[in-house]
């Protein structure tokens, strides 16, 4: 395709976009856009994050600002509670509940309701300091940032990864196995029937995948380790969609050693998934073929009970509705989003300092959530595909950041793993 | 500038790998433990590892057992 194409939408093809071959999409747990990223706004004014004066008001009602003392372990221990019912609270204390709008000061005293101790609820507003995040504050510095970055649902883990794989959680909202219901199929799926090329690989077989109940249970084929697409990659077979998840537990490695957990959910080490997201992009890096053919998309599950400022949004609805027992009660048809989550989208067609708007450019913010991912590589790989929901039918896009100018080798940069 | 910006990655310190933290503590790895526990019903009863929830008790052990699932769904390597 040449850059005078056009796109089946009808956009213009970017010269960065015509070169593209492989989309990867590393998909970290647990972790606030504030939390991670809220720091950089200090010297990146495009970026939605703290101001230093953003609080919550703690059981003894006295105002908790936000803090960058966020440490890689031991402050969110126990884990903060992110299941629907304590998400709700986190978003709409102080106000009659939804449709309102979120107020997002109910973290605190959600975060309180655990273990019931004042002064360590106060942690849940912690985040990093510039610099504490080598990694992810360089490639957020380096690519582009999205400001509006949302979590699918305003609960856990499970539901929300599966909107990253079939653009819908099947009306889940919990943790609890949902089933595929026809005629939806996971991204992985469609590809193979469209003749495309995939995987999804974990990291190794002790830690496995979340997703086992539907595909590593009926298509173990699409499934690799993390070594393998190491592999893959410095031998330049890297799948046109890789779908990367980290090592999810601290367990002996096949041959003795010490593997830890490198997914960053609390209570596990920040720094141990800073060194993972290293790996995943140096390894792409330092192949200048795949370097400037591949796509790489850093992004967090949810944001596991911790602080974030903006309010998410409403969404299409995917048509399901949420089980009441789940959501303590509350009504919840998939129609509005989950809490912000960091994501960068790092590639050498990305100018340097990117920012996408979100929520808080109602002229130009456009808001992105997991259901974004089936519907890129759907859009990329696939074109016209109408078995899908009309929630990911109406998910924004993200191939359309990539430009038409190669940044140069010498300013993109690479990270040294002590 | 002659070479790529090159970032320093300091290396995670050792006393974080925590094998023996309880289970409990990670509510992800429960629920994944959980869902392979409920794959491992349709498996056929010779390929079961009959092991019992109640018998996980930290994140070793979760990673053993899961190992264990993982490697018998690919030895199948089709539906059950």
């Amino acid at each position: 395709m040449s850059a005078i194409e056009v796109d089946f939408r009808g956009g213009p093809v970017s010269v960065g976009l015509d070169n593209l071959k492989h989309v990867v999409v590393l998909m970290m747990e647990n972790r606030s856009f504030d939390h991670m990223l809220g720091a950089l706004q200090a010297e990146n004014p495009k970026i939605n994050g703290l101001t230093g004066k953003e609080s919550n008001l703690d059981t003894t009602n006295e105002p908790v600002k936000v803090q960058p003392k966020a440490a890689f372990q031991g402050q969110l221990d126990p884990d903060p509670d992110h299941h629907f019912p304590a998400v709700n609270k986190q978003l709409f204390l102080g106000t009659s509940g939804p449709p309102a709008t979120p107020s997002m000061q109910g973290f605190v005293q959600s975060y309180w309701d655990q273990q019931r101790d004042v002064a360590h609820s106060h942690k849940i507003m912690y985040y990093f300091a510039p610099n504490k995040l080598p990694v992810l504050h360089t490639l957020a510095r380096n690519y582009a940032v999205f400001n509006g970055w949302f979590s699918s649902i305003p609960g856990p883990t499970l539901c929300n990864r599966a909107f990253a794989h079939y653009g819908t959680s099947f009306g889940q909202a919990s943790m609890d196995v949902f089933y595929v219901k026809e005629p939806y199929k996971s991204i992985y799926e469609r590809l193979l029937a469209a003749g495309k090329t995939t995987k999804l690989y974990y990291f190794d077989p002790a830690s496995s995948t979340l997703e086992v109940v539907n595909l590593l249970k009926n298509q173990p084929q699409i499934f690799g380790t993390y070594q393998q697409f190491l592999e893959d990659c410095k031998r330049g077979e890297l799948t046109d969609y890789s779908f990367i998840e980290p090592n999810y537990s601290d367990h002996p490695g096949p041959g003795g050693g010490e593997l830890l957990a490198s997914d960053q959910h609390p209570d596990h080490d920040v720094q141990e998934g800073e060194v993972f997201i290293a790996s995943v992009y140096n390894v792409i890096r330092q192949n200048p073929d795949l370097w400037k053919t591949t796509a790489l998309l850093l992004a967090y599950d949810e944001h596991g009970g911790i602080f974030d400022h903006v309010p998410p949004p409403s969404c299409t609805p995917d048509g399901f509705h949420a089980s009441l027992a789940d959501t303590g009660g509350v009504p919840f048809d998939f129609d509005r989003l989950g809490v912000r989550v960091p994501a960068i989208l790092i590639s050498p067609w990305i100018a340097k300092g990117t920012v996408i708007p979100g929520p808080e450019d109602p002229a130009k913010g456009r808001v992105f959530e997991h259901a974004s991912i089936p519907a890129t590589i759907t859009q990329h790989f696939i074109g016209a595909y109408d078995q899908r929901t009309v929630r990911e039918k109406a998910a924004q896009t993200f191939l359309d950041l990539l430009g038409d100018q190669m940044r140069p080798d010498l300013d993109c940069p690479s990270f040294e793993l002590d | 500038m002659s070479q790529p910006p090159i970032i320093r990655v300091p290396k995670t310190a050792r006393s974080s790998y925590q094998p023996h933290r309880p289970l409990w503590k990670n509510t992800l790895l429960q629920n994944q433990v959980r869902h392979f526990l409920e794959v491992e019903k349709d498996l056929p009863p010779e390929h079961r590892t009959d092991i019992v929830y109640d018998s996980i008790k930290t994140e070793a052990d979760a990673a053993e057992y899961i190992r264990r699932v993982t490697e018998k769904l690919h030895s199948l390597g089709a539906k059950t």
